[in-house]
This record gives C-alpha cells, sequence and structure tokens, in this order.
C-alpha cells in the first residue's frame, strides 16, 4: 500500500518543526558562546567611552543615533525622503521624537 | 422505506418568480423494490427525489426514513441521515476531476472516519466489481462515459447505503451502456437494495426489472401502478 | 471511527486536491514563503541588533553631558567639568574627546576618539576592522592622515580591533587625546562631552536634572536612554520595516483578492459534491482550512529557517546593498542569534492565520450551497 499523502505531509510538518527546534538551539548555542566576545566589546566600550553601535557610517546621526541633537536630518515620518540612505532605515531616537 | 406525507415544494417563495415545484405529493417507497418516476420536463422528478433522499428540505409535508421523520432534523442530522441510508448516481457524473477514481470512490466515507486502510481495501474491491481495477489509479477524466458512470456507481455504494437514488442516469449512455447500466442496477436489487430512478428513458421504464412506475405532471402524481 | 481519522483523511483529500494545480500551488507556495523570508530576516537581523546593544552598550558612559550651542552639538568648556564635580552624588566626572573624520582618498567616514586607560603612546592608533579594510592596512603600518590646518600627520597603527567587536569598534580610530587635540584642532580647555558616573544608579534622574538646571546649556543623556534609543531604532516607523511590511501586506491582499475572485465554477461544484455525497459544511470548511493551512504552514517553515540562515549564516546578504547605503566603510559584523519565542509565535500567526482565513472565507458561501442544487448542474 502507497504512503498516505497525509503522512507525507505530517512527516514534513514534522521535520519543518525540527528545524525550527534545532535552529533556537543553534541560536541558544551561538549565545552560550558569544558571551566572551560581548565581554570583549563591553570592555572596549567601558575603556573608550562608546555609546553608540556602528550600524552606518554615512550619517553621523546614524552613526551616533544617541547623540543625536535636535537639528539633525531625521524626519520624524514614515515616507519622509532623506539624504542618507541610512537614515530611512532607522526610527529616530525617543529622545527627539515628538512626546 | 421512505414515506412522503403531503409534500409541497415551493422555490423562491414569496417572490415574483415563486414557482410549486411540487404539490401535496404523498408516496411510499417500497423496500428492495426498483421504482421509476417518469414524466415530461419540469414535472419535478428532480426535486422529488431530493426531497426523498434527504438533500433538501420540503416547504411542508413529512418525510420519514425507515420510522423517522426527518423533516425536522438539523443539518448535521440529515447529513448523518443521507450518508448512511441514500446513494446517489448523477446524470453529469459530478466526479471530481484530477483526482484518481479510487479517491472518488473513497471520497463519501472521508468524513465518517473509517479507518483508512479498511476504506481503500472496500473502494478497490467496489471498481473490481464493476471491472475498473485497472483505472484505480487513473484520474477521473480520462474515463470513457461508461466508465465514469460505474466509477461514480461505485461511489454511491461505498457507505453500503440502503437505497440507491438515480437521475436520469441513461441521459449520456448509448443504448449498451444505458442497458448495462440497468444491469447493474438488477444486480444491485438482487443484492436487496431499494433503487429509485427518475427517467425519460423509455429503455428504463419499459425494463422487465422495473417494479413500480410513478407518472409525474406539474409537481404532482398522475399516475402510479406497477409496471407491465 | 475517529476525529483523528476523520480528519486525516480530510487531510490526504486536501492534498490531492492541491496537487491537481502544483504548479500554481508550488508557485504560490514560494511566493509567500519569500514574503515570509522577508519578514522574518527583517525580525531575526532586528533582534539580533537590538540584544547586541544590551550586552555590549552596558559598558557605555551612565551619563553623557552634551553641550548644545544654537541648537548645534558644540566643543564643552572644561569649566562645566568643574560645576558637575560639585553636583552630590556624581563622580568620575571626565572630558570626552572624539569626533568625525572624512577620508579624502576612500570617501569612507571614520569615528576618532582618544585613548582610555592606558592610553596609547601619542604618534600610534589602533583602528578598526572596517577602517583596516578600506585603508588596506594592518599592524605596523604607518598611516597619514589629513589634519584641520591642511598638513598631513602619520601614525603608526598598533593594534586593530578584534572582528568580534566589529559592531562597535568597526570604524574607530584610537589616537591619544594630545594627537587628537593637535589632529582636530581642538582647543586645549575644551572637550567634545563630558561623562560621568553617579555612586547610586537610583540617583541618575535626580542627577539629570540637577544638571539641566546648574548648566541649561547643555543636555544629559542617559545610558538607559541610549540603550532605549537601540530598542526602538527599528520599531515600526523605521522605514526597514515598514518598506518591507507594506511590502508584505500587499503581497498578502493580492493572494486573499486573487483568492476571493477566483473561486472559479468547477471549485463551486466539487463543494457542492462534496456536500451531496454526505459531507457536512463544517467538513468541506475544514478541508478547505487545511487546504490554506498546508500552504501557509510551508512557507512559514520555509521562510523562517531560509531568513535565519540568511541573517546568521550569511550575514543578511540581501540586505547589505540597502544596509549600506552610501557608506564607503561597510561593518561588516557576525550577528549572534536571537531567538525571541514570541517573535517566531507572531510570525507563525500572521502567517498561517490570515492565510487560511483569506482561503476559507471566500468558499463559506460555496460550502453553505443546498447539498440538491448539485442536481441541477
Ligand atoms: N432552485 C430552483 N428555483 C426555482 N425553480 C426551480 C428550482 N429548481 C427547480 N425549479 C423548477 O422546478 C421545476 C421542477 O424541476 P425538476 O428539476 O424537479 O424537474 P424534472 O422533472 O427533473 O425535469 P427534467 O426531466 O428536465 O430533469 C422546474 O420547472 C424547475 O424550473
Ligand atoms: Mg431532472
Amino acid at each position: 500500500m502507497p504512503t498516505r499523502k497525509s503522512t507525507i505531509f505530517f512527516v514534513l510538518a514534522g521535520l519543518g518543526a525540527g528545524a525550527l527546534a534545532v535552529m533556537v538551539a543553534h541560536a541558544h548555542y551561538r549565545h552560550q558562546k558569544a558571551q566572551a566576545a560581548w565581554n570583549e566589546s563591553a570592555a572596549l566600550v567601558k575603556r573608550l567611552d562608546l555609546t553608540d553601535l556602528c550600524l552606518f557610517t554615512d550619517a553621523r546621526y546614524a552613526r551616533h543615533p544617541s547623540m543625536a541633537d535636535r537639528h539633525t536630518p531625521f524626519q520624524d515620518s514614515p515616507m519622509a525622503m532623506e539624504h542618507f540612505p541610512s537614515g530611512t532605515l532607522i526610527s529616530p531616537p525617543p529622545h527627539l521624537r515628538p512626546q | 422505506m421512505v414515506e412522503l406525507k403531503n409534500i409541497t415544494k415551493v422555490f423562491n417563495r414569496n417572490r415574483p418568480d415563486e414557482f410549486t415545484a411540487l404539490e401535496d405529493v404523498s408516496l411510499l417507497v417500497e423496500e428492495r423494490k426498483v421504482t421509476v418516476f417518469k414524466g415530461p420536463s419540469g414535472s419535478g422528478k428532480t426535486t422529488l427525489l431530493s426531497i426523498v433522499g434527504a438533500m433538501a428540505k420540503p416547504t411542508s409535508g413529512r418525510v420519514l426514513v425507515g420510522a423517522r421523520e426527518i423533516t425536522s432534523l438539523p443539518e448535521r442530522f440529515l447529513t448523518e441521515v443521507r450518508r448512511r441510508t441514500f446513494g446517489f448516481i448523477f446524470q453529469q457524473f459530478h466526479l471530481i476531476r484530477g483526482i484518481s477514481a479510487l479517491e472518488n470512490v473513497m471520497l463519501p466515507a472521508y468524513t465518517t472516519g473509517e479507518k483508512h486502510a479498511a476504506l481503500r481495501e472496500r473502494a478497490l474491491r467496489l471498481l473490481e466489481l464493476f471491472g475498473l481495477s485497472a483505472k484505480a489509479r487513473a484520474r477521473v477524466e480520462w474515463l470513457s462515459g461508461g466508465e465514469a458512470q460505474r466509477v461514480t456507481i461505485a461511489r454511491a455504494l461505498v457507505n453500503d447505503p440502503k437505497v440507491i437514488i438515480a437521475d436520469e442516469p441513461t441521459a449520456h449512455l448509448d443504448t449498451k451502456l444505458s442497458k448495462d447500466f440497468l444491469g447493474i442496477m438488477e444486480r444491485l436489487n438482487a443484492e436487496a437494495k431499494t433503487i429509485l430512478i427518475a427517467s425519460h428513458d423509455p429503455l428504463v421504464y419499459e425494463s422487465t426489472m422495473v417494479d413500480h412506475i410513478i407518472e409525474m405532471r406539474d409537481g404532482r402524481i398522475r399516475g402510479s401502478g406497477p409496471a407491465e | 471511527m475517529s476525529l483523528h481519522e476523520r480528519h486525516r483523511n480530510i487531510i490526504d483529500f486536501a492534498l490531492s486536491s492541491l496537487g491537481r494545480r502544483w504548479k500554481k500551488n508550488l508557485a504560490l507556495t514560494v511566493v509567500y514563503a519569500f514574503v515570509v523570508f522577508t519578514l522574518a530576516s527583517v525580525v531575526f537581523f532586528t533582534e539580533a541588533v537590538k540584544s547586541e546593544a544590551r550586552a555590549v552598550l552596558r559598558g557605555a558612559p551612565e551619563i553623557v553631558v552634551q553641550r548644545l550651542m544654537a541648537g548645534r552639538h558644540d566643543l564643552i568648556p572644561e569649566s562645566h567639568i568643574d560645576v558637575l564635580r560639585k553636583i552630590t552624588g556624581t563622580r568620575q566626572v571626565q572630558g570626552r574627546l572624539w569626533g568625525y573624520y572624512f577620508e579624502p582618498s576612500t570617501g569612507a567616514n571614520y569615528t576618532v576618539v582618544a585613548s582610555g586607560e592606558p592610553p596609547l603612546e601619542p604618534g600610534t592608533i589602533a583602528i578598526g576592522q572596517g577602517v583596516a579594510r578600506t585603508l588596506n592596512a594592518g599592524e605596523g603600518d604607518l598611516i597619514p592622515l589629513k589634519g584641520s590646518k591642511g598638513d598631513y600627520a602619520s601614525f603608526e597603527v598598533v593594534r586593530v580591533f578584534s572582528h568580534e567587536s566589529e559592531l562597535v569598534s568597526s570604524d574607530l580610530i584610537e589616537m591619544h587625546a594630545d594627537d587628537l587635540r593637535a589632529f582636530f584642532g581642538v582647543p586645549e580647555d575644551y572637550f567634545t562631552d563630558i561623562t560621568l558616573k553617579v555612586r547610586n544608579e537610583k540617583e541618575l534622574v535626580v542627577v539629570a536634572d540637577k544638571i539641566r538646571r546648574l548648566l541649561p546649556d547643555t543636555r544629559p543623556i542617559l545610558r538607559d536612554e541610549i540603550l532605549r534609543t537601540y530598542d526602538s531604532l527599528f520599531d515600526w516607523r523605521s522605514g526597514l520595516l515598514l518598506v518591507i511590511f507594506a511590502g508584505a501586506v500587499a503581497a498578502f491582499v493580492i493572494f486573499a483578492w486573487d483568492k476571493a475572485t477566483s473561486l472559479s465554477m468547477e471549485e463551486r461544484r466539487e463543494m457542492g459534491v462534496l456536500k451531496a455525497v454526505g459531507w457536512e459544511t463544517s467538513e468541506v470548511i475544514a478541508m478547505k482550512s487545511w487546504e490554506g493551512i498546508i500552504i501557509s504552514l510551508a512557507a512559514f517553515f520555509g521562510g523562517t529557517v531560509l531568513a535565519y540562515v540568511h541573517v546568521f549564516f550569511s550575514s543578511a546578504f540581501i540586505f547589505e546593498p540597502v544596509l549600506k547605503g552610501w557608506a564607503v566603510l561597510y561593518p561588516r559584523f557576525q550577528l549572534v542569534p536571537q531567538i525571541d519565542p514570541y517573535q517566531v509565535l507572531a510570525l507563525f500567526f500572521l502567517t498561517v492565520v490570515p492565510y487560511t482565513v483569506a482561503t476559507v472565507i471566500p468558499t463559506w458561501s460555496a460550502a453553505t450551497v443546498d447539498p440538491d442544487s448539485i442536481m441541477r448542474l
């Protein structure tokens, strides 16, 4: 008797759920392993008094969003066009938003 | 087996196109008999069969299956009665295209929760009975008209119903295939099935196997008697 | 005679039914999986950045005091340090020196910071991986940088920050504070801003209030605000999420519309047949739901797993052109996966439920047809 289609479906769905579980386990493992590197980065941050992540380097308000002053080109409108591409990707930090 | 009491069926009630398809029809379908409904087009044969087969509810009147009144049953129970008691053979076959003959035959039993292996076994045996073993895996649209009809019959039988209902079963068949069909019906009747056929094909209502003929006209029964 | 067996039968039929138009359904699944993939990639990426920000920015200064002049961030005079030292509860008040350097030959922007403890030797620098890449430099190399007076000063690279720290150090050039002053021409008694620590963290807000009162031309920035900045950097208002979300929603609406309008006569007839041969309305709807669940589940699993591989094994290469923007220096960091179960669950419901509902709703009217209607077709 040939394999039922529903059996194949259950097996594939099980594999999908399994892949998800492997993902979670892998993330957990990488997390454990990352502690040392994070401690190193945190120490560097502490030593150099850094305040921001280096995600973008094109505009200064994107390089140091937490240091940005009120007159940076963040445009607090979802559809605003901006000069720097990175400025359109991130949203303004909380301290620059209208309360 | 099935009894209709003062059945009236009105379509589009209270609308300008209101139409009374059946009017005060009373009828007793005898068990293990072959009954044929004949009459001109539009006389209400299909409507009557759908009410007998618990597919549609009458506007007024009562339907009894066995001793059970089904007119007032909610949909779920009505479906249950239909599935257990009746097997349908449609004029247009109404097989589900794109899937195999075997699956088409198994279809009415899927929702009974029967074990798949047992069901498959039974469906294969039915197909074998009609000489369709080789076609079990074939998609239904590849079957010839006669083969398709035999798949339809197998499907009607899969839940082992007491009553077979066929609406214009020979309309799409040539004489030989029509005779084959009647042969099968005769065999089923011999196996204690009650058979109801609506047809205006003389080949059917003049057949020797017919026990009872009911003649309809304008939504009423005009005559009823044993076949000669 | 079990519910389980009944549903397995229904699933069997749903699969057969999908199998009939397998090319169309496969294409649908692939497109849908792609939508899920993009969404999941953004979620994974931003979550990982957030968690990394929390992990490494815990070392950031407790308070940064920034001077604003005519609305612009300006150099802060050393005299402010003395004022801050007098506020009760503060300790370790220090001037901070940093700035930006545009490298004309490569067109890259670097962040120049003054050395912390222990300081680098004057004339030497430590650089981030991104700087090393764009300048094609390594330890021991001499690098000429163009100072504020137009003259070139050469610095010896004595250290390259590790690849692991690239998310904070990629564009850094660390040099001695005296070198930095000379290089940028920062006056002796000025700093870029001032950092300070407090004795009791509970007093942070009180101290910040005092700073605002005593030095009205400054803005104190708390570490908590820095962390919050990164928590909300990629929220729904950010373009990254918005564009992709809008795309996903548009794609989904197209699906749903297609589904709703393309319920063919054939499908209607089939549902009538099912009703006629003894299926209940609820069973016909269950069958259609399974069709939706099968497709959306496949899209969910496929899209999510691919997104994970994309973000954490290939460094989100599809996003690279977007994230890069005009930057010449593009930090290459390997993000550490951070999976929030709620986010995956939300993704699951966002993928499976609306699609399944969109599959079922248009079939509703067809599923409730009277079984006898099939006898007249
Ligand atoms: N849903 C409906 N709405 C309105 N009128 C209907 C409906 N169904 C059937 N009718 C009408 O009821 C009458 C009886 O129809 P029915 O199909 O029962 O006739 P029939 O005897 O089976 O005819 P035929 O031999 O052509 O199949 C016809 O006049 C038909 O137009
Ligand atoms: Mg008819």
